[in-house]
């Protein structure tokens, strides 16, 4: 596989796993990618390094946080939350 | 126009994902719960102003985001632009291979082998100014130009603040595996 173009993919990389591209450049990378065995390693390496922080960094809420922020929309609505 | 009648029912069902992008920004749970209520309260008030029907969650993210980024200017009286060396593309990619000679399933054990708190000790050690676009993108999957108007700055920066957060996100990754010995085998 030449250099260039998996110079070209590698630099194209995130716009390509964001969605970012049009269907004509996304056709191209994927024309790359079924031939470059180097290229489709990374590119799939990257995605799941995407899947990942996102999977593994999420925190939540305490129940009540949850139940004050009931109580302050409530509260703002002029409603008497012991009605 | 929106019903601010709706609010609680429409809004309620994103309070655990801004809490936790909240306390991703602030990296401190007392403030996180304080950036939230605030921007439940904000959004609560502006609902009329919400156009029923477009996108709610990158509403009230874009309220979350300026609610952070107002306090933490009022703390720190001017923002951080704090700048990142040079750095190289798939730095986690090319380190494993380095290490392990690139086999597939090498990398997917070290991937496996992070914790959550590996990945956001890692999103919490980036500069403030990369941190937040790499949590809009990755962690909340917004588009460039959705996350360029929530943090008010050009498309372009978006992008580069993004790719640069990124690479340093991977190789805080790739720190964090040496000093737990994840980093694949080393024969």
């Amino acid at each position: 596989m030449s250099k260039s173009a998996c110079h070209h993919a590698t630099e194209q990389i995130y716009f390509y796993l964001d969605g970012e591209m049009t269907y004509v450049r996304r056709l191209r990378i994927r024309w790359h990618l079924r031939r470059c065995g180097h290229c489709c390693g990374a590119f799939d390496f990257e995605e799941r390094v995407k899947q990942m922080v996102r999977t593994k960094s999420q925190t939540e809420p305490s129940a009540e946080l949850i139940q004050r922020l009931h109580t302050l929309i409530r509260e703002e609505a002029g409603d008497d939350p012991e009605r | 126009m929106a019903d601010q009648a709706d609010f609680e029912a429409d809004a309620m069902q994103f309070a655990p994902q801004l809490y936790s992008a909240a306390l991703r920004m602030t990296r401190n749970p007392a403030d996180a719960e304080d950036v939230v209520q605030e921007t439940f309260l904000k959004a609560y008030r502006a609902y009329g102003s919400f156009q029923a029907g477009t996108n709610l969650k990158a509403w009230l993210y874009r309220i979350l985001t300026n609610t952070y980024i107002n306090r933490y200017r009022k703390a720190q009286r001017r923002p951080s632009e704090v700048e990142l060396g040079e750095l190289q593309d798939l730095y986690l990619f090319k380190r494993l291979g380095e290490h392990s000679g690139a086999s597939e399933s090498a990398e997917s054990e070290v991937l496996e082998a992070f914790v959550d708190t590996d990945v956001i000790q890692a999103l919490e050690s980036l500069p403030d100014n990369f941190r937040v676009p790499v949590l809009l993108a990755d962690v909340e999957g917004f588009a460039y130009k959705e996350i360029a108007e929530m943090l008010d700055i050009p498309i372009g920066t978006v992008m580069s603040r993004l790719h640069r957060g990124r690479k340093a996100l991977q190789k805080k990754l790739w720190h964090l595996a040496e000093e737990r010995g994840i980093t694949g085998r080393t024969t």
